[in-house]
């Protein structure tokens, strides 16, 4: 699968034919970003998780913690 | 919309999508040679791929708020969640609720949460916040020349937040926000509730702060009564704010725009008209040459002949 195809398989109709115009690196440094992107809101998710505990109440903890898992 | 204004657009498009990634636009600059359109039709399937990509996650934080009293959300908000995870969840509290937190917040924290939503996901609730709150953050985002996210928010705001978020601004910012309006066809509508005076203001902008790129593309989304009445007010400058409009124009070769002015009032075409015959005849060629590219000549009134030199 070339670097287009592969974009557009992960976006979908959000992938425009037009970037087919971009050459391979180009192509590849974009889905690399977005990878990036991924993994920072996942760590900021997982982070924010811990310190928002902090705040809370320690009786609400246990039930707060068996919703978010 | 010329050829220039479009790749202007383009780069605004690029750094919406920049500050959705977490670059910086430069990063992406490769994206310029696409058209607006392509950059943001990217934008959304990005936004749709962040989104869905941990939205079990954000889901079950939101639902865990419903166990926290208004204050505590806000609270941990502020200080654990950050703008980014607070943008990701705001959509998925309940209404009423995430009303009640965004009043608990600080206009400043909101305007940086601003930055990082989607308002499509988020619409119902921007609809909802009070009219004051969204002048407060309108000048907060102003504050921090954040044109690019008060243009995604203005087709999700209510009538009376609109008018509050207008008179936050002042005419220089209202223009560049224009310049970057996520949907244009609004920008009819926006004008429409602005005090005449402002209108005449926003060219006194325009020509104060050189932002006749982004004066010259309002001009073009305008009715044609609206045109009028910016087109009377640029009138009404002096020598100098003409010559710069005569080289913005000549600069970025935004001839669609002259034609407007060509085709609304002789008066103003008799001005640029003067100005572009007194031009050395190199340029005079140059300008006929992306006039004639713009597919605009033969139309151009007065300006024709200052151009052919005829």
């Amino acid at each position: 699968m070339g670097e287009f195809e592969a974009l557009r398989a992960r976006l979908g109709d959000g992938a425009p034919d037009a970037l087919s115009q971009l050459s391979d690196a180009e192509l590849r440094h974009f889905a690399a970003t977005l990878d990036d992107a991924r993994h920072r809101q996942a760590r900021a998710i997982a982070e924010a998780g811990d310190r928002a505990l902090h705040h809370i109440p320690r009786l609400l903890r246990g039930p707060i913690r068996r919703i978010v898992g | 919309m010329s050829r220039a204004a479009e790749q202007v657009q383009t780069r605004a498009e690029i750094l919406k999508l920049a500050r959705l990634l977490g670059r910086e636009a430069d990063e992406l600059s490769y994206l310029e040679v696409l058209t607006p359109a392509d950059v943001r039709r990217l934008r959304d399937g990005v936004t749709e791929s962040l989104y869905d990509a941990h939205d079990g996650s954000l889901r079950k934080l939101a639902a865990a708020s419903r166990l926290l009293p208004s204050s505590l959300i806000a609270t941990i908000a502020e200080r654990a969640f950050g703008p980014l995870l607070s943008a990701r969840v705001a959509g998925l509290l309940d209404l009423d609720r995430a009303v009640e937190v965004s009043g608990r917040l600080a206009p400043a924290f909101l305007a940086e949460v601003a930055g990082e939503l989607d308002p499509r996901r988020a619409s119902e609730l921007i609809a909802s916040i009070p009219p004051r709150l969204i002048g407060q953050i309108t000048r907060e985002l102003a504050l921090r020349d954040d044109y690019v996210t008060m243009g995604r928010f203005v087709g999700h705001l209510s009538d009376g937040a609109i008018i509050a978020a207008l008179s936050a601004l002042d005419d220089a910012a209202l223009l560049r926000v224009a310049f970057v309006l996520e949907d244009k066809q609004q920008l009819r509508t926006l004008v429409a509730t602005l005090p005449r005076a402002r209108v005449r203001g926003i060219i006194a902008a325009a020509a104060a702060e050189e932002l006749w790129v982004e004066a010259l593309d309002l001009l073009h989304h305008l009715a044609p009564a609206q045109r009028r009445d910016m087109i009377k007010a640029t009138l009404a400058l002096d020598d100098a704010a003409l010559e710069a409009i005569v080289q913005t124009v000549l600069d970025h070769a935004l001839w669609p725009e002259v034609l407007l002015i060509a085709e609304h009032d002789g008066a103003l075409q008799d001005r640029l008209a003067e100005r572009l015959a007194s031009l050395p005849v190199r340029r005079r060629r140059a300008a006929l040459r992306d006039a004639r590219d713009a597919g605009v000549l033969g139309r151009l009134g007065a300006i024709e002949p200052a151009l052919t030199g005829a």
